[in-house]
Formats: C-alpha cells, structure tokens, sequence
C-alpha cells in the first residue's frame, strides 16, 4: 500500500551549519505519531520542510505524488506553536475554519454553501459547534487548538503536522486534544504531534519518531524511549525527563 | 445650523467636500491592511518619499500625481531590493529610502524658481483642488477600492497566516507586492488634498480606530469607511470657521477621535477579558 506521507534523505541547511540531515520514514494513513526532542532538535524544521516552507534537500510524497511546490502539498497541513498566531486578528473561528476550503476554490471565488457545510461539520468534529462567530481571543488554549485542527479538516487533508500542540495546556485539555486527534486518526487522518512531554508519548501515542538533527529512532514508544534512543537524542536529560 | 451649510455655499468648499470624501473612504479600505499587516512604517516613508516624483515631475511639466505615483513604484522596487540583504532589517531600509526621496524632492522643489513652496505639497492645497483633481482621484480611488474587494479574502488568508495561504494556494508575495501598489495610490489620491505628510494619517488613523472598536474584517473597513469620511467632513467645516490649514485641522481630528476610542475601549482591552478558562 502506498504510504500517505513518505520522507527520504530530507536535510535543511541554514548556510554552513545543517539543522536536518538524512531524515527518512514513511508514514501510512491513519497513524497518530509522537515527535519528540529537545528545543531546537528540529522538529519544528522537519514539519516546515516536509510542508516545503523551508529550502530542503530530499523527497517527500504525498499519497504517492513527489511533491514539488505548494500546489503538490495540499493535502498536508501546518498548524504552528500557538505563540505564532496574531490571536487578536479580527478573524472569527468560523472565517478561520473557511480558509482551509481555499485549496479548493480560485482566487476571486467566494466560499460555497458546500464550504460552509464542511466548515460546519469540521467544527462539530472537534466539538466547537456552535462556535463559529466567536473571535480567537474568546477561546481557550484547547478550544484554539481544536479550531485549528477544525481548519486541517476543512482542508480536507491526508497529514496534519502540528507543532507543539500540547504545550502549555493544563492536564484535562492536553487529554481533551488527544481523544481528537485519536478520533480523527481512527478516521484515516495521519497526524504528527511534535511534543517534548516523553511520558505522555509513551501512554498516548503508538508510534514515536525520535529527532535530534536526524531521526535517532523511529517505532513502537518501548522501543525509541529506551536509555539507547533517548541519550543519542537529549544525553542524560531524557532519562531525567521520563523519570519525572 | 448656518455654521454647517455656510461653508458649502463655496464651489471650492464643495470640490474639497468631494476630494476629502473620495480619500475618506479610500484611505481606510487599504488602510484597514497597512494596520493589520503592522506596515505603517511603509506608509510613513512612501508619503515622504513621493516627494521626489512630485519635484522631478513638477521641474520637468510632467503631472505631479504620475510622478508621485512613479516615485512610490520604484521605491518599492527598490525596498525589495535592499531589503533582500539579511544585515539590514526591513525597516531600516524602509527610514533609508523613505529619507533618501524626500531629500531628493526637497533638493529639487527648493531649487524650482516657479513660485511654488514646498509646503503644497507637503501639506497639500485642499480649497484649490480642480474637477480634474477630483475625476482623476475617483478613477484611481474606485480602482483601488474594486481590487480590495476583489482580493478580501486573499488579504484575509495572507495576512493571518500567510504560512497556512501559502499551502493552500494563495500567492502570498504577490499579495503583498498589490498591497504596496495600493498604498502608493492612495498617497496620490490624497496628494493635492492633504498632502503628502498628511496622507499617512488618513491611511492610518481612521483604519487604526477601527481597529479598536471592530470585532471582525467587516466591520473594521466599514468602520474605517465612516470615521474617514466623518473625520474628512468635520476637519474641513473646523478648518472653514477656525481658518486653519484643512489637512491638518483633518489630521487633528481623527487623532482626537483615535484618542476616545482608544480611552473608550480600555476597559475590554485589560488583561482579563482575553482568555477564558478551559
């Protein structure tokens, strides 16, 4: 079967200095994957350059196809670390869950009543129906994080990459978002969820790919938070990080 | 209510009307993405730096509006230029050549033996602007106005998250480069009238009260429309019976507005009202 997402020898290099090098790994449909590694081990590069918002060396496929520009990355979608948002941009979550129908409409079209559906139902899918003229400061961390993932649905697409969704939510929403992200993975969404939280790796997710530079392992969460995997990705920090 | 029709009894008190309306509503349609996009910076150095295609165009009998216009298309081009060198930030090369052309005009005008002052145009002439002043600012206004229209939603996407547009289709940096087409229109549409200093504050001001009070894009550009024209109206009535300048006593206005607005609304803007709990 073909695999939805599939990376081989990707690299970013900014200059001299490589911050991603030979990262390869394929990826199939329905998959509910933990990123992890230490600050600045690039993940959030990786995300960036599978999603070709960064110059990178190496192939990445989308369902099978070699994707060359945006237009080939549709079906993926970006949400970055919630601190990159302007939240008190005058947008509604409504209007926010449009923009990911934008792919499928031209330049001078205005949104379908079909969009309007789908935006609808994406909403309801992460639980924020009702929600649609609420502006982004009226929501919570995890309300927010939903209407973002409510967007990637609207885009209908295959791979959502998200950046440090987790962090900085209380226990009870953290729970909150991953019953969503199980959900829609159960569904056939593939969804990568970079994350430095190691324990909740190992109970919620059932694959983790380790990054620091390049993958240090990639498997079931036993096998790549072992004291081999973790000290070739944080050294003696991972052990500690797991402890606690 | 004499005081309020009086000044109209004037044809030219009807041509400023006419002129200031035109800009009332312009400015802040592009203006309501100049403050979003936080460009004021441009906005500020582009009102300055047409001051050499207004000089050049003014010493050689060319039309100052296509001079400006010129001006403020090659100060773009000439932005991005620059600001492709990664020692210089973007708003440093905004200050060098935003200096840089309003030198250039300074130099030239000051050097003109026409009779005319520099203050014209910096300050602009709103009681003797012409009926062609008027039809041309119309024709680039109403076109400014249409492609606003015609690109809200990309405007919307690109300016949120431009990184999310990009994967979605939008052509982000083309978006932006209409944008700063759009900004130079407008400090032409408001050169004759208010001048080229002044025009900076109708580009802004009224789109920034907007901003305060507005809860969605919607809202923000008609907002912006009405404190435009509303500000543009009063200004020039104030400037009639004060006999003060018209584009500064309009000025004036709109930051006393923007004041109240902004006292106004403090209240919601503390931190409290942000975020609820889960």
């Amino acid at each position: 079967m073909t695999p939805v997402l599939q990376v081989d020898h990707l690299g970013v290099r900014y200059g001299a200095t490589h911050a991603l090098y030979d990262v390869s790994f394929s990826i199939g449909s329905g998959e509910l994957i933990a990123v992890i590694g230490p600050n600045g081990a690039g993940k959030s590069t990786m995300f960036k350059a599978i999603c070709g918002l960064v110059n990178h060396e190496g192939v990445v496929e989308v369902n099978g196809v070699h994707c060359h520009d945006h237009a080939d990355r549709m079906d993926l979608a970006y949400i970055p670390q919630r601190n990159d948002s302007d939240l008190h941009f005058p947008i509604t979550v409504g209007e926010l869950v449009l923009a990911g129908r934008r792919r499928f409409r031209r330049w001078y079209a205005r949104p379908t009543a079909l969009d309007r559906k789908v935006a609808s139902d994406a909403l309801e899918r992460v639980m924020l129906a009702g929600t649609e003229d609420r502006s982004l400061t009226e929501l919570s961390g995890g309300q927010l994080q939903r209407a973002y993932v409510a967007r990637a649905l609207a885009q209908q697409a295959s791979v959502v990459l998200l950046d440090e969704a987790l962090s900085g939510v209380d226990q009870p929403t953290t729970a909150e978002l991953l019953d969503v992200f199980e959900s829609l993975a159960a569904d056939g969404t593939t969804m990568l969820v970079a994350t430095h939280d190691l324990a909740l790796a190992r109970r919620r997710f059932r694959r983790c790919i380790a990054v620091n530079g390049t993958v240090r392992g990639d498997g079931a969460p036993a096998e790549v938070l072992s004291a081999e995997v973790l000290d070739a990705t944080f050294g003696t920090a991972g052990h500690r990080a797991l402890a606690d | 209510m004499h005081w309020l029709t009086d000044p109209f009894q004037a044809e030219f008190m009807r041509r400023a009307f006419l002129a200031t309306l035109i800009i009332g509503i312009v400015a802040p349609v592009v203006g309501t993405w100049i403050v979003l996009r936080r460009m004021a910076n441009l906005g500020d150095a582009m009102s300055h730096g047409t001051l050499a295609g207004v000089g050049i165009a003014y010493a050689a009998g060319a039309n100052v509006l296509f001079g400006a216009m010129a001006a403020g298309l090659v100060m773009a081009a000439l932005l991005l230029v620059f600001s492709s060198n990664r020692r210089l930030g973007q708003e440093t090369v905004i200050a060098v050549l935003g200096t840089a052309f309003f030198a250039i005009g300074v130099v030239v005008i000051s050097r003109l033996d026409t009779g005319v002052e520099l203050t014209h145009f910096l300050f602009g002439r709103l009681l003797t602007v012409e009926w062609s002043d008027i039809w041309l600012n119309l024709a680039l206004g109403g076109g400014a106005v249409l492609v606003v229209l015609l690109l809200f939603g990309e405007l919307r996407l690109a300016t949120f998250d431009h990184v999310q547009a990009e994967q979605v289709g939008v052509r982000v940096e083309l978006v932006q480069a209409v944008l700063v087409v759009l900004l130079a229109v407008v400090v032409v549409v408001s050169l004759r009238s208010v001048g080229t200093i002044m025009s900076v504050t109708m580009l802004v001001t009224p789109a920034a009260t907007a901003r305060l009070v507005a809860r969605t894009l919607r809202q923000m550009t008609v907002l912006g429309i009405v404190f435009g024209i509303s500000e543009g109206f009063v200004g020039l009535i104030l400037s009639y019976h004060l006999s003060s300048a018209p584009g500064a006593t309009i000025g004036l206005v709109s930051a006393t507005v923007f004041a109240v607005a902004f006292a106004a609304t403090l209240p919601r803007r503390m931190p409290h009202h942000h975020r609820p709990l889960d």
